[in-house]
């Protein structure tokens, strides 16, 4: 519809219910995009891929979202920490009792013990000491030496799920109750992969090691010994930290990231990348196609043989291939996306602008001897426009798409921001299907999905207000 | 005489248009490949001259210019004394005579180094999953679109138009992934991947049940994934067609509905669905890569995805070729059916004038 004011098409606009759905999940979209320093931590953004960095933060690692356990009618356990206390003595035992309160239906997903080694302890390098760890569980029963081993470490952060010591201890504890099933864990090669924590925290019996028994609610206690062997080593602090078995909107992955923050940062390069490419590109084919149909003849055949040549290119295809040049930024993953993008709208822009240029006001342009450029820009584009930004709007997901694409194909010789398909990338690295941490793969692809699904709305919605009559 | 004019026009085109897609991947791999060869040759000679006990008497200097020597002789086998410009080309003009060479790190399940063979081995399974899958989406899509556009704004028609909208945007591979996680993961009626079980049944009817077998989640994916905008490209240009002045006119003449839509309605609407449709035969020869690695399904997909983790340029160059192969091949198939269709298309310079 020619000759429309941008009130009228705001007006026509809202009339449509899918229009207003498409701009409603946009402003989602674009809200995470720029709030994004807001609804989470900054530097966890920046620092996505430095997983030290994650390390540090102690969240727990593959747990799914907080709010399962409101669904499933259980709960889940929460991340807490115990700071053990520290005994005044020159003896060379250091002991400590810290007694953690299991409440949950689903126990911790992992226990850390931390130690720390005061600064100003005037000890050799090669100073050693040993760490001892025994478990007495709400049922009467011990667990001893889950711990045991000597370190010339300063500072030491172990982990009960994947020390082989503690994995060992729990589980040759568990067999006194379920013989059958030590058997089968040795017999099918089981000891690396099944999940200790759990054992430690649950009833024991028949099937404890293996088909999981009811959790044991209670109070636990974990007396820690440290044994030095310089009087001199003084510790800084002792601590306890019981890993939650859920954590935050989405949950955790593999090396113990918050997803949340991936996918809200992740909103940006989807969002600038499919915007920039869609209007780039579909501008510049507008633009050829324009050209090409108003100065016809050999210019035009040329202009088609080009076209047809640069939309024949495999796209993803030459993407892989460039990745192995050119360490894909973002900027550049945009410009080659621009660069095989554009020829998309060629064919259907020049049909357009064919029929245009035979109108009289066209030829009347010419005879007042209007320049080639004026007469494309000023008075054949206008004509188009409207449609362009259709056209954009159905270009934005196929372009975010490809990115998605490109990145879960590239993983870590992918781009350095945080996108959507490297999070999916990561998640099919780690086998998080086969696993089962479905909170790590909706997520992400339900983004990408939503956010096409808006510019679809919105193109659908635009397409039927503007589209001119001669498409029709 | 202007038909055939033409036909070879377009013909002469796609050759040109394979050329330049070709000659465009020759030259972004030259470097890369060549490094490889380079590298191979450096390999072998370190085999043959300085870990050969036969030469355990010479000189580090006799040694070396013995090296030197065989250096040049293997670069001279490789072509690589030739100006880069040849090199660039024969290399292209080979491939367009599909002579891919040898791979570098891919086989064959035959044990083949051969790139047309490797490739040969895949297309079967892609076409298996691919264009069965394709054929599938393009008859439900082509009826839903029908019986949408017939009954406009009833439940159906809104459906799928939602549908469509919503598939639109969806990665296939996601879609892939999430019901592996559903289908083969939490229910376990399907397998998660794979072509075959390992190791693969004898018997053959078997074989292809266990084939069948593995074969059905990806087909579903695919078909849910894409019908949806089959349905909604065809309702779109039924509906355009049913408001032409013919069909009114076929009413005013009382013609029956049913045959106003087969017999009018049908046969204007069929030009741009089979274009579509011999798009996406032709374009899913050509696999998806990612689909195909998510569901670990051995076809030209995975084969180009494995060859771009390996580095294994020639395979890289053969697929490239084989894809832009098929779109420029259905390009040319459109051409030639329109041509002998409609007698208005003619050739020449200056079309559309």
């Amino acid at each position: 519809m020619y000759g429309m004011g941008i009130k009228d098409v705001v007006r026509e606009f809202l009339r449509f219910r899918g229009g207003i759905v498409g701009i409603f999940l946009l402003l989602i979209i674009v809200g995470m995009a720029l709030g994004a320093p807001l609804i989470s931590d900054e530097e966890a953004g920046n620092r996505w891929y430095d997983l030290e960095y994650w390390v540090e933060k102690d969240l727990p690692k593959g747990v799914p979202p907080a709010w399962v356990g409101v669904f499933e009618g259980r709960s889940y356990s929460v991340t807490e920490r115990f700071p053990g206390q520290i005994p005044e003595t020159n003896r060379f035992i250091l002991r400590t009792n810290i007694t953690y309160n299991m409440k949950y239906d689903v126990p911790p997903s992992d226990v850390v013990i931390r130690v720390r080694i005061a600064e100003e302890a005037n000890i050799s390098a090669t100073t050693t000491y040993f760490v001892r760890l025994n478990v007495y569980r709400p049922d009467g029963t011990v667990i001893e030496r889950v711990l045991d081993l000597e370190t010339v470490n300063r500072d030491l952060k172990i982990s009960l799920k994947s020390e082989d010591r503690s994995r060992n201890a729990i589980i040759s504890f568990m067999k006194d109750f379920d013989e059958e099933g030590y058997e089968r864990i040795i017999n099918q090669g089981l000891t690396e992969v099944i999940d200790v924590i759990y054992i430690l925290f649950s009833q024991t019996g028949e099937g404890a090691l293996l088909e999981r028994t009811e959790p044991l609610k209670g109070i636990y206690t974990f007396e820690l010994e440290i044994i030095r062997t310089d009087i001199n080593l003084e510790l800084d602090s002792l601590e306890l930290l019981a890993m939650g078995a859920a954590h935050g909107v989405f949950g955790t992955d593999t090396n113990g990231r918050d997803i949340f923050v991936g996918i809200v940062w992740g909103a940006r390069v989807a969002l600038i990348l499919g915007l920039i490419v869609a209007i780039v590109s579909v501008l510049i084919g507008v633009l050829y196609g324009t050209v090409s149909a108003y100065l016809g003849g050999w210019v035009d055949e040329i202009l088609q043989r080009i076209q047809e040549f640069a939309i024949s290119i495999p796209l993803l295809p030459l993407l892989l291939i460039l990745a192995f040049y050119f360490k894909p930024t973002i900027w550049n993953l945009i410009l080659l996306l621009i660069v095989f993008s554009w020829p998309g709208p060629v064919k259907t822009i020049r049909s357009m602008a064919l029929q245009i240029r035979e109108q009289l006001y066209i030829t009347a342009a010419k005879a007042v001897g209007a320049s080639t450029g004026r007469i494309v820009l000023r008075y054949i584009f206008p004509q188009i426009l409207p449609y362009t930004f259709a056209l954009v709007a159905f270009a934005v997901p196929g372009a975010i798409l490809t990115e998605a694409g490109v990145s879960f194909l590239l993983g870590a010789q992918g781009v350095l921001e945080i996108t959507w398909g490297r999070i999916l990338s990561d998640a099919q690295d780690a086998s998080a299907v086969l696993t089962g941490m479905w909170w790590w793969v909706l997520p992400p692809g339900f983004m990408i999905a939503i956010s096409g699904l808006a510019f679809v709305l919105i193109g659908t919605a635009l397409d039927r207000v503007l589209n001119p009559r001669l498409l029709r | 005489m202007a038909l055939v004019r033409y036909l070879a026009f377009r013909v002469v085109n796609a050759l040109v248009i394979l050329f330049f897609v070709l000659l465009i991947t020759a030259v972004m791999m030259n470097q890369y490949l060549e490094d490889q060869i380079r590298a191979e040759i450096r390999e072998r000679i370190a085999q043959e001259v300085y870990r050969n006990p036969r030469y355990a008497t010479y000189t580090p200097e006799e040694k070396d210019r013995l090296a030197a020597n065989l250096t040049l002789r293997y670069e001279q086998i490789y072509g690589l004394d030739q100006p880069y410009v040849v090199r660039v080309l024969y290399r292209t003009v080979d491939a367009m005579m599909f002579d891919f060479g040898n791979a570098l790190v891919l086989k064959s399940s035959t044990g083949s180094p051969v790139v047309s063979d490797i490739i040969i081995e895949a297309i079967p399974r892609t076409v298996l999953l691919f264009t069965t899958g394709t054929i599938i989406t393009i008859v439900v899509g082509i009826l839903l679109g029908i019986k949408a556009a017939t009954r406009v704004g009833s439940f159906l028609d809104r459906a799928i138009s939602t549908f469509a909208m919503f598939t639109y945007s969806l990665p296939m591979w996601w879609v892939g992934m999430i019901f592996i996680f559903y289908f083969a993961i939490l229910l376990k009626i399907f397998p998660s991947g794979g072509m075959v079980s390992i190791p693969p049944p004898e018997d053959p009817v078997a074989y292809a049940m266990d084939v069948l077998y593995h074969l059905t989640l990806p087909l579903i994916v695919f078909v849910f994934v894409n019908f949806g905008g089959w349905s909604y490209a065809t309702r779109s240009i039924v509906l355009n067609v049913l408001t032409e002045d013919f069909v009114n006119t076929a009413r005013a003449k009382g013609v029956p509905e049913r045959r106003i839509l087969y017999g009018h309605v049908l046969r204007t609407a069929s030009p741009p669905i089979v274009t579509s449709t011999t798009l996406a035969i032709l374009g899913s020869i050509g696999g998806a890569i990612i689909t195909e690695a998510v569901f670990n399904w051995p076809g030209l997909g995975r084969l180009f995805y494995q060859a771009i983790l390996n580095g294994d340029m020639p395979v890289v160059i053969g697929l490239t070729y084989i894809s832009t192969f098929l779109y420029v091949f259905a390009i040319l198939a459109l051409d030639f059916i329109y041509a002998l269709l409609d007698p208005r298309i003619k050739v020449g310079f200056g079309g559309g004038r």
